[in-house]
């Protein structure tokens, strides 16, 4: 009986690594012998279910139902309609963007990216850029104990490489955008992304996944990044998949000696999501600042756990990360800050701040802090509320309806992620958007 | 200042001899014959055995819970003793019957067991390894109504009592030790406070392992009926042994319309020495159980002893307007290890909970708060608020805060924080530059990192929690 369900279990993973050798036909040796690797992490690992702590609140068994296929190359015709809205006036010559996971040429527009500044796609680069590309890809990412960095890593068709030349600034932000299409077969793309920003550079990104159509996908992507000494990075995530996708992403972030690592990741989008972030200060005098906004409502499930991991001493980390929750939409945050033995003077701070508009929502917060050092100050704080009466009754006293006050305050709850947003035109958008859920909920409560 | 602090953490555990009594045990293993074997000694009803026995299946089919942040070698259930009974001739009449190598005992530990003695106002059952050998001030207390008295005596003479509640709050198939304590429990005590009463004097139950080869498994029942008002206390002792001793208890409580129980204990089961050899596994399952409106559960634990502690005094708020509380400090040395927090379910409307949990790691020892803090859909303008700080003394301990929030109504309202720090040099410059040495400093620094919690404790408990903390912490402070 057991071992029944033990095939079962894992027909959903199996079914999908199978596909690997036929991705990997025209690969490298190195990445060849990578994904086998992969392949056969996947196939020892199982698929995660709520036994697993790490997935307690998240079921994953809708998604494990459906049976995908790796999708295959697809043109897109250029320009289609929506797709002046998802370019930024800021980075319009400074992007990347990938269809389902492969490359899209016809949509990419690279001729503004400065000297020393590398934009480009694995599979376009022959071997120019295979030494830096081996040396680190996957080597970030947990390819042994995490299923779908695995699954990734055996599947990707092709990745998005960034790479910032040593002293360089780029000033121009730096656009990847990862366009998933829903089609007749569920699709499985599985995006990847390797960002290296060398000694004392500085570079801003945005890393964007979109959904078109109406239907069900599974993006699973993989992004590594490494902040090398003195380095400078700002990275904006944002998803605002289908409501019918599957979502799962991991992102590993290495910190080399004096590197500032900023992220705000915002979630809109997606029917379940997951995404999953960890930072690891390996040199001393790190910095981070690791901020988060989930804006979710009908069924949808936000997901998000963090690692923030303090490997040496003098590091600094601030973490905010909010949800709002409407309908019978459901937030997950679980943050973990660990300090290990001997890594002391760290000052790491983190805030959950979770807001519940309707009575069908619900939070699962666990902030962690897992503290090996004894001189150091950690601190962290949650909170799960609904918005202050007083506060709408202060409002109200000054001639807004109900319904504007209510509006306000939760736009407010969201601005205080989204205002720290470096792109003026992002940060517009996601204002826009914002403002519409949060009339869209109002009208229909 | 690191001289100062190892002498002070380094006091030795006072509590650590053994009392030579002829003991009466049940030979070692554990099987249903076992469980026959305590139900017949305690000449238990029939019910009572369906009990143990359905826990002991029930058990049969459980996994050792892995998850704690604790490492332990793997318990062997069946190299244990399940009974052991200091040798009694005749039932006892009264308490000067008691055997005095016993009274010794406990005199020694500072229990008082003679009433004209003992402090103004404290009744006291003792239970010494499996069963209570004495519980004082019982005529008095029954003048008022209130029943205390060991848990084999109610099974006795309150069978009605015990039957309703037992289980009610803490079910046989709870967990695994719950399960395997339903199963094997001796003895322990019980309460019951009658309608409208406030028990006129504080309540403690002493425990105290003295064999080397049992596990203590006692079950504790409180039931205060409407409007009625308790306070409780446990203290907890053990020799020092090289081996590691079990200590498996289930602790009950429930509170019906406005009633209140105020439940506290400090811990100094033997912590095993500086290497981490012996010392208690301490497993325990305490939950309350504010069944009627306006209820309140308060329960403060001083945690300092024991190998590995486990244990999560919890609240279900059913009632509505009914509060729970938690207040706790958990003191780890050594090796020692601590997994502890709180469950607060919120059921009922405009329930209210609070948690304050400090958390103090020395040596290399591992303090973990672990929390869950839960509101349901019916839990109407519920409110929590919680507070966990660590505190830090030398660079090999390990602090950890695993709170879990999971909220499923608006109106509802959830707080949390927590810090993790350490005594800074600038405090101990501070002290020292207004003439106070520096392990006067660290006790002050401790006890007031401490004080929201001790001053939930009663008068006695403070005195003896204050004292205790600096004893375990003598020569740490560095």
């Amino acid at each position: 009986m057991s071992a029944v369900q033990q095939i079962n279990r894992d027909d959903f993973l199996d079914g999908l690594v199978r596909c690997w050798p036929d991705v990997a036909a025209q690969d490298a040796a190195w990445l060849k012998a990578l994904r086998a690797r992969a392949a056969g992490r996947v196939a020892a690992l199982h698929f995660p279910d709520r036994r697993d702590e790490e997935w307690r609140f998240t079921d994953l068994s809708a998604l494990r139902e459906l049976n995908f296929e790796p999708a295959p190359l697809q043109k897109l015709q250029a320009p289609f309609a929506d797709f002046e809205r998802l370019i930024f006036p800021e980075a319009a010559a400074t992007r990347l963007v990938f269809v389902n996971g492969h490359y899209a040429p016809e949509l990419s527009d690279t001729h503004d990216v400065p000297p020393g500044v590398t934009l480009a796609h694995l599979k376009g680069q022959g071997a120019t850029h295979d030494l830096a590309a081996s040396t680190h890809l996957a080597q970030h990412a947990d390819v042994n104990h995490e299923v779908f960095s695995a699954l990734n890593t055996s599947l990707f068709p092709d990745a998005a490489l960034l790479f910032i030349a040593q002293d360089v600034v780029c000033e121009r932000p730096l656009h990847l955008l990862f366009i998933s299409t829903a089609q007749q077969t569920p699709l499985l793309s599985s995006p990847r992304c390797l960002i290296i920003s060398g000694r004392n550079s500085a570079c801003t990104l945005i890393e964007e996944y979109v959904g078109l159509g109406e239907g069900v996908t599974f993006t699973n992507a993989v992004s590594e990044i490494v902040v090398e000494e003195g380095a400078h990075m700002q990275h904006v995530r944002v998803q605002d998949e289908g409501r019918e996708a599957f979502h799962i992403a991991n992102n590993t972030v290495t910190l080399a000696r004096d590197a500032h690592y900023q992220s705000i990741n915002v979630t809109l989008g997606a029917r379940l999501s997951r995404y999953t972030l960890g930072v690891v200060h390996h040199g001393p005098g790190t910095e981070c600042s690791v901020d988060g906004l989930a804006l979710i409502s009908g069924r949808q499930l936000a997901d998000t756990h963090s690692v923030i991991d303090h490997a040496a001493s003098h590091g600094k980390s601030t973490q905010l990360n909010k949800c709002i929750v409407d309908e019978s939409a459901h937030a997950v945050f679980n943050g973990k800050i660990v300090v290990r033995r001997d890594a002391q003077l760290n000052d790491a701070r983190q805030q959950s701040r979770n807001l519940l508009l309707s009575a069908r929502a619900r939070v699962n917060a666990k902030p962690e802090l897992l503290i090996l050092a004894d001189d150091v100050k950690c601190a962290h704080g949650a909170t799960v509320g609904q918005l202050d009466e007083e506060q709408i009754f202060y409002l109200k006293c000054r001639g807004l309806s109900e319904t504007a006050a209510r509006n306000l305050l939760t736009y407010a709850f969201a601005a205080e992620v989204v205002e720290k947003i470096p792109l003026v035109s992002l940060k517009t958008r996601l204002r826009a958007v914002i403002l519409e859920r949060v009339h869209a909920s109002t009208e229909t409560a | 200042m690191s001289a100062t602090l190892d002498s002070l953490i380094n006091r030795p555990y006072t509590a650590g001899f053994v009392t030579p009594v002829e003991s009466d045990s049940a030979p070692k293993g554990l099987s249903e014959d076992t469980i026959r074997l305590i139900s017949a000694k305690k000449n238990e009803p029939e019910w009572l055995l369906e009990f143990r026995l359905k826990a002991h299946k029930h058990w049969l089919t459980l996994q050792e819970p892995q998850w704690a942040s604790v490492h332990h070698p793997k318990i062997d259930f069946q190299d244990m003793v399940y009974y052991s009974a200091p040798k009694t001739k005749k039932k006892l009449a009264s308490m000067d019957e008691v055997d005095p190598e016993l009274l010794r005992t406990f005199e020694k530990l500072g229990v008082p067991m003679h009433e004209r003695k003992t402090l103004a106002n404290v009744a006291v059952d003792v239970i010494f390894d499996s069963v209570s050998v004495a519980t004082t001030y019982k005529k008095k207390l029954a003048e008022v109504g209130v029943i205390f008295c060991s848990f084999s005596e109610a099974v006795q003479e309150h069978p009605e009592l015990v039957k309703k509640y037992l289980g009610s709050v803490v079910p046989q198939g709870d967990n695994y030790y719950a399960a395997l304590n339903s199963a094997v429990f001796t003895d322990g005590s019980f309460c019951y406070i009658p309608k409208n009463t406030r028990c006129p004097m504080e309540l403690s139950t002493y425990f105290r392992i003295n064999n080397q080869e049992s596990g203590q498994f006692e079950r504790t029942l409180i039931i205060a009926e409407e409007g009625s008002h308790v306070s409780y206390l446990e203290g907890c002792t053990a020799p020092r042994f090289d081996t590691n001793q079990l200590h498996a208890a289930v602790v009950e409580l429930v509170a019906l319309d406005n009633a209140e129980i105020k439940y506290s204990t400090v811990q100094n089961w033997y912590a095993g020495d500086e290497n981490g050899v012996g010392g208690i596994y301490n497993f325990v399952t305490k939950r309350g159980m504010c069944r009627g409106v306006n209820s309140k559960i308060s329960w403060t634990q001083v945690e300092t002893g024991s190998a590995i502690t486990w244990k999560y005094p919890s609240c279900v708020l059913l009632g509505d307007n009914s509060i729970g509380e938690f207040y706790s400090v958990a003191l780890t040395n050594h090796r020692q290890q601590a997994d502890t927090g709180t469950k607060m379910i919120h059921i009922g409307k405009n329930t209210k909970s609070r948690i304050v949990s400090k958390g103090i790691s020395a040596g290399e020892s591992s303090n973990s708060y672990r929390g869950l803090v839960r509101m349901t859909p019916t839990a109407h303008g519920a409110r929590n608020h919680s507070q966990c700080d660590s505190l830090l003394i030398g660079s090999r301990c390990e602090a950890n805060t695993f709170p879990y929030i999971e909220v499923r109504n608006p109106s509802a309202r959830v707080e949390h924080e927590a810090t993790t720090s350490k005594i800074g040099e600038d405090q101990m410059f501070y002290f020292s530059s207004r003439g106070i040495g520096s392990e006067e400093a660290v006790s002050m620094i401790i006890n007031g990192f401490c004080k929201d919690v001790f001053m939930q404790l009663p008068m006695e408990f403070a005195v003896e929690a204050t004292q205790l903390l600096g004893l375990k912490l003598e020569g740490s402070v560095g």
